[in-house]
């Protein structure tokens, strides 16, 4: 199996996303670098919706409640890939966006030059889930680096 | 940091605003208002093309020629951009795209068989928002605009606050009484509906929690104050405002549609939207597309929405306490805190403006629905310029058409009225004027009859100059806030809508919706 010195890891700890997270950890070579990208949807701009009658007080603490919701949820993928990838004697680092996730990827895949990009496959339909997928094609257009799409478990 | 972004197109659209108004000023677009029959709005087309045109002008030049500095006066500034953006969207939506649809509506009657657009609603407030709506997701709303898009909430409070001025205590009082029992019954029987469902579906305390304040009380702002208070995960609240923002630009347009379809009055139809649609913002823009020329309707809906707010403090309280009871390691809350900072002051604002209101300062402190009664010689008979005197008492040709249908009157109170009427020429009391509004809608008098009626209770009741200007302001806050409103409903906000929030949130919705139909229906009558 070819192996790989510089991966990019795009997951959110989505079952599609710990199906890639395997793989992009079974395909590192000893001491290779492991990125993860987790991208935070940027619906979530718009998640204050049209609320109207709630005090900048209110919105605040909405606002922190969210973020913090948000950090918590990813710290446990985080904490799970960091774990595994310092088992194996990777070099993991990660970062968190927020953004569109296909533009997000190619951005930072430009910056880190990898020569591999492991993402998860969409979730089969009627599967619950929040609504930010990839965009493939913006994706597979403009990507510098070969892409595995990892089948959903 | 600095907020103003150097951008032309505060200036171009000042620009356009001004032209415009000169344009209109000068007989230049004489033609096209005429076309589209738009000469009641002349006056506001010069008022507001020269106001806000010329405020973007100066800000931004302003903002072009000069480098900002941070601090308040850059903030506010940069505000202005998304004003103005908003205010130009209200001005073609409703100084154009209103009349033109209409027109639109009538040429394909014939062939359709309806009027769509009279049926759909497609007025002004409809086609704002859904230009807002159109605007964020397929343009973006652009960067320099955001500032002034977030001001759209202060445009519906300013409007909420203003309403206070007209309401009379007749009014308040028992809009008030029947407010506070429908949505006391329809908010807290819906929470609890939740919380029930919740439970036996098996859903986690905090996705029942913030699901039940959303779907009970007012929607999205009732889901922000409360998903905090019970520890909403991220994916419970993107399902929950996703739901109940679909929920809500459905209703707003479904709603409509309805009320006229079953030939509801404006006081029906408000305290139905008042309580029927999940989402508070999205109440204000089905009552101005139930009846965009007037206010009547918005003013129902508003004191039940009002109502519905002043609900929100308890429910959020109530949520409070119950999370804590049912999750073992949740942090205990500070009531006195929660009530406090989730009271909504413009309120406040509403009490204090119907308070002033009612002192007289803005009408006759006896004003009942926006006009007051006044049949003295200084109103009834006027000097004209050219010293002839013109006189609103019934001509002899009115008081014969009403003395050959006076038999048909046969109640004493409405005959001994109209008895009066015609012995004196006019209305004697608000009380003949009331009982006499009864013959009309009773339609006892033929049309030339009721005509008559009418003529003699309009010429009774006026209108305070202060009230006009109050109602007309109001409609362009409303307007001003709910395009804005629109600009900040995304589709990628409502495509989350989803899980067990999305089944229990449509189950509950729909029950809401037709259960305070049938209860209005059955309960609220045309007069209040």
């Amino acid at each position: 199996m070819t192996e790989y010195s510089r991966i990019v890891l795009a997951s959110h700890g989505t079952p599609g996303g710990q199906a890639a997270e395997r793989a992009a950890l079974a395909l590192c070579a000893r001491g290779a670098s492991l990125r993860q990208l987790v991208v935070v949807p940027d619906f979530w701009r718009g998640m204050m919706g049209d609320d109207w009658l709630n005090n900048a007080s209110t919105r605040e603490t909405y606002g922190r409640h969210v973020e913090h919701q948000i950090e918590a949820e990813i710290a446990v993928q985080v904490a799970r890939v960091r774990t595994k990838a310092t088992q194996l004697g990777l070099n993991y680092q990660c970062r968190t966006v927020l953004g569109k996730p296909a533009e997000c990827l190619l951005a930072y895949s430009l910056e880190f030059a990898p020569e591999l990009v492991v993402i998860g496959a969409p979730r089969p339909k009627g599967t619950t889930g929040l609504r930010s997928r990839m965009h493939l094609e913006t994706l597979v257009r403009a990507l510098g680096a070969r892409l595995l799409i990892v089948p959903h478990p | 940091m600095v907020y103003s972004k150097k951008t032309p197109w505060t200036l171009i659209m000042g620009v356009i605003m001004v032209a415009y108004a000169y344009a209109v000023q000068s007989g230049a677009m004489a033609g096209v208002i005429k076309y589209l029959g738009t000469d009641r709005h002349v006056g506001e087309m010069l008022t507001l093309g020269y106001a806000f045109g010329g405020v973007a002008i100066v800000v931004g030049l302003w903002q072009l020629v000069a480098k900002s500095a941070e601090g308040h006066v850059d903030y506010y500034l940069s505000t202005i951009g998304g004003v103005t953006f908003i205010m130009l969207v209200a001005f073609i939506v409703k100084w154009g795209l209103d009349p033109q649809m209409g027109q639109w509506g009538k040429a394909a009657q014939s062939t359709l068989g309806f009027n769509f657009a009279s049926v759909m609603n497609l007025n002004y407030v409809v086609m704002g928002i859904l230009a807002g709506i159109v605007i964020v997701n397929v343009f973006k709303v652009p960067a320099w605009a955001e500032h002034g898009v977030r001001l759209s909430r202060l445009g519906l409070k300013t409007g909420v606050i203003l309403l206070g001025t007209l309401y009379s205590l007749a009014e308040l009082a028992q809009l008030g009484k029947l407010s506070v029992v429908l949505i006391g019954v329809f908010v807290l029987g819906s929470v609890g509906v939740v919380l029930w469902f919740g439970a036996r579906r098996g859903l986690p305390n905090s996705m029942t929690g913030v699901l039940s304040a959303g779907v009970g009380v007012c929607g999205v702002s009732a889901a922000v104050a409360a998903a905090p208070v019970v520890q909403a995960k991220s994916t419970e609240i993107a399902y929950t405002i996703g739901t109940i923002l679909m929920f809500g630009v459905i209703c707003m347009f479904v709603f409509p549609i309805v009320g006229k379809a079953m030939g509801m009055g404006y006081i029906q139809f408000g305290a139905w939207a008042g309580t029927g649609i999940l989402n508070s913002a999205q109440v204000a823009g089905a009552a101005l597309a139930f009846q965009p020329n007037g206010i009547e309707t918005l003013k129902v809906a508003e004191i039940f929405n009002i109502t519905r707010v002043l609900f929100l403090p308890i429910i959020v309280l109530w949520l409070a306490l119950w999370y804590v009871k049912r999750e073992v390691g949740a942090q205990k809350v500070d009531l006195v805190h929660v009530v406090t900072s989730k009271f909504p002051l413009f309120v406040l604002g509403f009490i204090l403006m119907f308070a002033l209101s009612s002192t007289g300062i803005f009408a006759p402190a006896r004003h009942y629905q926006g006009s007051y009664f006044d049949n003295s010689d200084k109103v009834m008979l006027k000097t004209g310029k050219d010293g002839k005197v013109q006189s609103k008492l019934l001509a002899d040709k009115d008081l014969d058409a009403l003395k050959a249908e006076a038999s048909k009157v046969t109640r004493a109170d409405q005959a001994a009225a109209l008895t009066r009427l015609l012995e004196n020429k006019k209305l004697m009391s608000i009380d003949d004027d009331d009982t006499l509004r009864g013959v009309v809608n009773a339609k006892i008098l033929s049309k030339a009859g009721n005509d008559v009626l009418t003529k003699a209770h309009r010429a009774v009741r006026h209108t305070a100059p202060k009230i006009a200007m109050f109602r007309d302001l109001i409609a362009w806050f409303f307007t001003f806030g709910l395009v804005g409103l629109g600009m900040q409903i995304t589709m990628a906000s409502i495509k989350q809508a989803g899980g067990q929030p999305l089944v229990i949130g449509s189950i509950v919705g729909v029950i809401k919706a037709v259960g305070s139909l049938i209860v209005v229906l059955l309960m609220v009558s045309e007069t209040i």
